[in-house]
C-alpha cells in the first residue's frame, strides 16, 4: 500500500524547522514590539505634550487588542490557514507604525499603533501557534519552546535598535524604520507553507465525529467564534483558571523589579541590568524546556510540568521580600527568568495538548480573550498595593501567592482529571476499535498501527494500550 | 577632626551670610553687614559703587600638599580666602606665598610668610564682581603646597549630549534644568550660535518662530517651523546676579528622506526574501508533482496522509491525556 512507502509524514521535521523559524519571529514581534516601544514614550511625551500615564497607555492598548482579537484571528486563521494571515499581520503593523510616524496627537497614536498595530500582532500571534500544532506532534513541545523563544530574543534585539533609531532619527523616523522592520512578519509568513490540501480536509472532516468541523459559510464561523462548547471540557475550565490566575500575578514583578531593586539601595543601572539577565535566561530556558518537555518520562505528564513551573514561579516571588541585597537580587532574577521561560514555553503546548489539533485555534482565541482582562489589571492592582502599603514586599506576596495557588489548583485538578480519564479511556477504546465505515476500515486500521509505532518512538509506552 | 570643624563652620558661615543678604539685595538697600569680626571692611570697587556687596570668608587647612574647594557664587561677593599650611616638617622660618588666577600669577601677591605657631597663613581678598572674576584661584606656598579655589556660578544639571534630532517643519522643544537644591536663578537666556559669537534669541520679536517659558529652575525654548538652518548649538543661560551660568545642546535638522532610505532598504529586503521563498516553493512542488507520478496517486497519497493525520491526532492527544 501507499502508505506503507509514505514516510511517516511531513510532521515533525524538515520544512517544519522552517515554520518553526517562522513562527519565532512573528511571536518575538507580538510580545517584544508592546515592551519596546517603551523606549520612545519619553521623547513623544516631550513632542506631543502630554503625561506619561497617557503614554503608557499606547502599550497596554497595542498588549489589549493583540490579546482580545484572538477571537477573530482565530476565525480567519481556521478559515485561510496561517499564512495569508501573518502577512496581513505583518502588513498591517508596518502599515500602523509608519501611520503613526506621522502623528501629532496622543489619541491618533492609540489608534495606530494600539488598535492597528495590535490586531496586526493578534493575527501573528494566533496563526503562527496553530501552524505549529499543524506541523508537529512527536515534536511538539520543542518547537514551541523554540517558537515561544522569538520574545525575549527580539527584546534583546529590540531595545538597543529602538535606541540607537532613537538617537540618530528621532522618535518619527524611528517609527517609519520600525515599521519597515515589522514587514519581516510577511517573510516570516511566506516560511508557513500550508502543510495540506484543503479539498482533502473536508472530506475526510465529514467522516469524524470527534473534530469540531469548520466549515466555509460566514454564519457558522461567526458561530465558531465564541466556541462557547469549550467551557464543558474540564481540562480547558481548569487550563483557564490557572492561567487566569499566572497572567494576574505574572507580569507585576517585572514591572516594578528595577523600582524594588532601587528602593533596596541599588543603584538605577544595574537595576535595569537585572532585566536583561532575566530576558538572557528566558532566551535559553524557552527551548530547554521545550527539550525537557519532549522526553518520553515528562511528555505525558506536560501538564503537571507545567503546574510545577507555576508553583515555582509565584515561590520565587514569595521568597523575594527576603532578598536585602544585590548579590542575591540577581539569583532572584536568574530563577524568575526559568520559571517565566519554563511556564512560557508550556503555556501553548499545553493547550494543544488538551485540545488536540483542530480545536486549538478556536481555544487559543478563547484563551487569550479571557486572559486579556488578569493581564492588565494586574500590573495596576499591584501599583495600587504598593502604593496602600508603602513597599514592594505586599505586592510580591500577593503575585507570589496567586500564581502559587493557579499553579496548586492546576496540578491537583490534572491529577484528578488523569485518574478519571484513564477509567474512560478503556471504555471509550472498545468503542474506538468499531469501525466508523467499512470501505475505510482496513485502511484506518493500517494507519493506526503505523502512526502508532511512529509516535511511540518517542512517548510513554505505557500509552500504546488503545 | 579640627579641620571638619573648620570646614564645617565656614560654610555655616557661609550660608548664613548669604541668607541673610538675600532680602537686602531685593529690597535694593546699600547696607553691608558683618558676618564675623576676623575680616577687615570690604572694599567696595570702583565700578558699580551702587551695588551691594557680601563678604564670605573661607578657610582651608591643608593636610596634604593639594587640596581643591568649590565654591558657588551666586551674588557679587568680597571673598576672602585664607590658606593654612602647617609645613612639610622642614620649619624654614620664612616661605614665599603667592596667588594665582586661572594659572597666572597675580604678581601684587607675593608675599612673605612667618612661621606662626607652626603655621603658615597666606590669606587675601577677593572682590568677585562679574564673570571676568570667576575662576580658578591658588594659592601657593612656595613650590610644595597648593589650595586651588574653584570660585563659579551654579552649574547647570543634566547636560543632553547627544544632539537632538527633529525634522524640517516640525517643531522642537528644548529644556535647561538647574538643580532644586541650587539656587534659584534670576532669569533665563537662550542664545543661538552664529559663527563664534553668541546671539540671544528674542522671543517677543520673532513669536511665530521662537517661544521661551521661563519657570523658575526650567525653562523651554520651543522653536516652530524648523529648517535645515536652524541647526546648530544652543545655549541656555541661567542668569545669576555675578554671571550667567551656560548649558548647551546641539540640534540637528533633518528632511523625511534620511529614514526614508533605510525603510527603503529594508523594504527591499523584505520584498526579496518573499519572492526567493515563494518561488523556491513553486520550484519545489513542481519538481515533486512529477516525481510523484499520475494524478491520482498523488490524491491517493494526499488522502492518505491527511487521513493518518487526523487519525494519529485524534490517538495521540487522547493518549497524551494519560499519565
Amino acid at each position: 500500500m501507499s502508505a506503507e512507502e509514505k514516510p511517516p509524514s511531513v510532521l515533525d521535521g524538515g520544512w517544519g524547522w522552517m515554520v518553526v523559524l517562522g513562527a519565532h519571529i512573528s511571536i518575538g514581534f507580538a510580545y517584544s514590539t508592546p515592551k519596546a516601544l517603551s523606549i520612545f514614550f519619553k521623547e513623544i511625551q516631550n513632542d506631543l505634550q502630554c503625561s506619561y500615564s497617557d503614554i503608557a497607555w499606547i502599550s497596554s492598548i497595542m498588549l489589549a487588542v493583540m490579546y482580545a482579537g484572538g477571537p477573530i484571528s482565530s476565525a480567519l486563521v481556521n478559515r485561510f490557514g496561517s499564512r495569508p494571515i501573518v502577512i496581513l499581520g505583518g502588513l498591517m503593523c508596518g502599515v500602523s507604525m509608519v501611520a503613526a510616524s506621522f502623528g501629532s496627537s496622543i489619541i491618533y497614536l492609540y489608534l495606530c499603533i494600539g488598535v492597528i498595530g495590535g490586531s496586526g500582532l493578534a493575527l501573528n500571534l494566533n496563526a503562527s501557534l496553530t501552524i505549529i500544532s499543524k506541523y508537529f506532534l512527536v515534536r511538539r513541545p520543542l518547537a514551541n519552546g523554540l517558537a515561544m523563544a522569538g520574545s525575549p530574543v527580539f527584546l534583546c534585539f529590540l531595545a538597543p535598535l529602538n535606541q540607537f533609531l532613537l538617537d540618530e532619527f528621532d522618535w518619527r523616523g524611528s517609527l517609519l524604520i520600525l515599521g519597515a522592520v515589522m514587514l519581516n512578519c510577511c517573510v516570516a509568513g511566506a516560511l508557513m507553507r500550508p502543510p495540506s490540501q484543503p479539498v482533502v480536509l473536508k472530506k475526510v472532516e465529514d467522516q469524524s465525529n470527534e473534530v469540531s468541523s469548520i466549515k466555509d459559510s460566514c454564519g457558522q464561523n461567526v458561530k465558531k467564534l465564541l466556541d462557547l462548547t469549550f467551557f464543558k471540557d474540564r481540562g480547558f475550565v481548569f487550563y483557564l483558571i490557572g492561567n487566569l490566575m499566572f497572567f494576574f500575578g505574572a507580569y507585576a514583578p517585572i514591572v516594578f523589579l528595577s523600582a524594588y531593586a532601587v528602593s533596596l539601595g541599588v543603584e538605577e543601572y544595574s537595576a535595569a541590568y537585572l532585566l536583561s539577565i532575566m530576558g538572557v535566561v528566558d532566551m535559553f530556558v524557552r527551548p530547554g524546556t521545550g527539550l525537557i518537555a519532549n522526553t518520553t518520562w515528562i511528555r505525558p505528564r506536560v501538564q503537571c510540568f507545567f503546574s510545577f513551573a507555576m508553583v515555582f514561579n509565584g515561590m520565587c516571588h514569595l521568597l523575594c521580600p527576603l532578598i536585602t541585597s544585590y548579590p542575591l537580587l540577581v539569583v532572584y532574577t536568574v530563577f524568575f527568568g526559568v520559571s517565566f521561560g519554563m511556564v512560557f514555553a508550556l503555556i501553548f503546548e499545553c493547550l494543544m495538548d488538551l485540545m488536540g489539533n483542530q480545536r486549538f485555534p478556536s481555544a487559543v482565541g478563547l484563551v487569550t480573550i479571557i486572559e486579556c482582562v488578569p493581564m492588565l489589571l494586574g500590573p495596576p492592582t499591584a501599583g495600587l498595593l504598593v502604593d496602600i502599603s508603602g513597599n514592594y514586599k505586599s505586592m510580591f506576596f500577593m503575585c507570589g501567592g496567586v500564581i502559587t495557588l493557579g499553579g496548586m489548583f492546576l496540578f491537583t485538578m490534572n491529577v484528578c482529571r488523569y485518574h478519571t480519564l484513564k477509567k474512560e479511556q478503556s471504555s471509550a477504546d472498545t468503542e474506538q476499535a468499531k469501525p466508523t465505515g467499512s470501505a475505510n476500515q482496513g485502511q484506518a486500521n493500517i494507519s493506526e498501527v503505523e502512526i502508532q509505532t511512529a509516535v511511540s518512538v518517542e512517548t510513554d509506552p505505557n500509552g500504546r494500550n488503545c | 577632626m579640627s579641620v571638619s570643624c573648620l570646614h564645617f563652620s565656614s560654610q555655616l558661615l557661609l550660608l548664613l551670610s548669604f541668607h541673610r543678604h538675600v532680602n537686602t539685595i531685593s529690597e535694593n538697600t546699600t547696607s553691608i553687614t558683618e558676618p564675623r569680626v576676623e575680616t577687615p571692611a570690604p572694599k567696595t570697587p570702583p565700578l558699580a559703587p551702587l551695588i551691594p556687596t557680601q563678604t564670605a570668608q573661607r578657610n582651608v587647612l591643608l593636610t596634604g600638599e593639594n587640596h581643591t574647594e568649590e565654591i558657588e557664587v551666586v551674588n557679587p561677593v568680597v571673598l576672602n580666602l585664607e590658606c593654612i599650611w602647617p609645613g612639610n616638617g622642614k620649619r624654614l622660618p620664612n616661605i614665599t606665598g603667592y596667588w594665582t588666577k586661572d594659572g597666572q600669577t597675580i604678581e601684587t601677591s607675593y608675599s612673605n610668610i612667618q612661621l606662626e605657631n607652626d603655621l603658615y597663613r597666606l590669606i587675601r581678598e577677593f572682590t568677585i564682581m562679574n564673570e571676568d572674576d570667576l575662576g580658578n584661584y591658588s594659592c601657593l606656598f612656595g613650590p610644595k603646597a597648593k589650595v586651588k579655589f574653584i570660585v563659579a556660578a551654579p552649574h547647570l544639571g543634566e547636560v543632553r549630549d547627544k544632539p537632538i534630532v527633529s525634522y524640517v517643519g516640525d517643531s522642537v522643544v528644548m529644556v535647561c534644568k538647574m538643580d532644586e537644591k541650587k539656587p534659584q536663578p534670576i532669569s533665563w537666556n537662550w542664545y543661538i550660535q552664529n559663527g563664534t559669537n553668541k546671539v540671544q534669541i528674542e522671543s517677543d520679536s520673532n513669536a511665530h518662530k521662537y517661544k521661551i517659558t521661563k519657570d523658575g529652575n526650567k525653562t523651554k525654548l520651543l522653536v516652530y517651523n524648523l529648517t535645515e538652518s536652524d541647526s546648530g548649538v544652543y545655549y541656555c543661560g541661567a542668569v545669576y546676579a555675578v554671571a550667567i551660568s551656560m548649558g548647551y545642546m546641539q540640534l540637528r535638522v533633518i528632511t523625511y528622506y534620511e529614514p526614508l532610505k533605510p525603510f527603503m532598504g529594508i523594504l527591499a529586503e523584505v520584498v526579496i526574501l518573499v519572492a526567493v521563498i515563494l518561488l523556491y516553493e513553486k520550484i519545489g512542488s513542481r519538481k515533486h508533482g512529477e516525481s510523484a507520478g499520475t494524478e491520482e496517486n498523488k490524491d491517493e497519497t494526499n488522502n492518505l496522509s491527511h487521513r493518518d493525520n487526523d487519525v494519529a491526532v485524534a490517538h495521540s492527544s487522547t493518549r497524551q491525556r494519560k499519565v
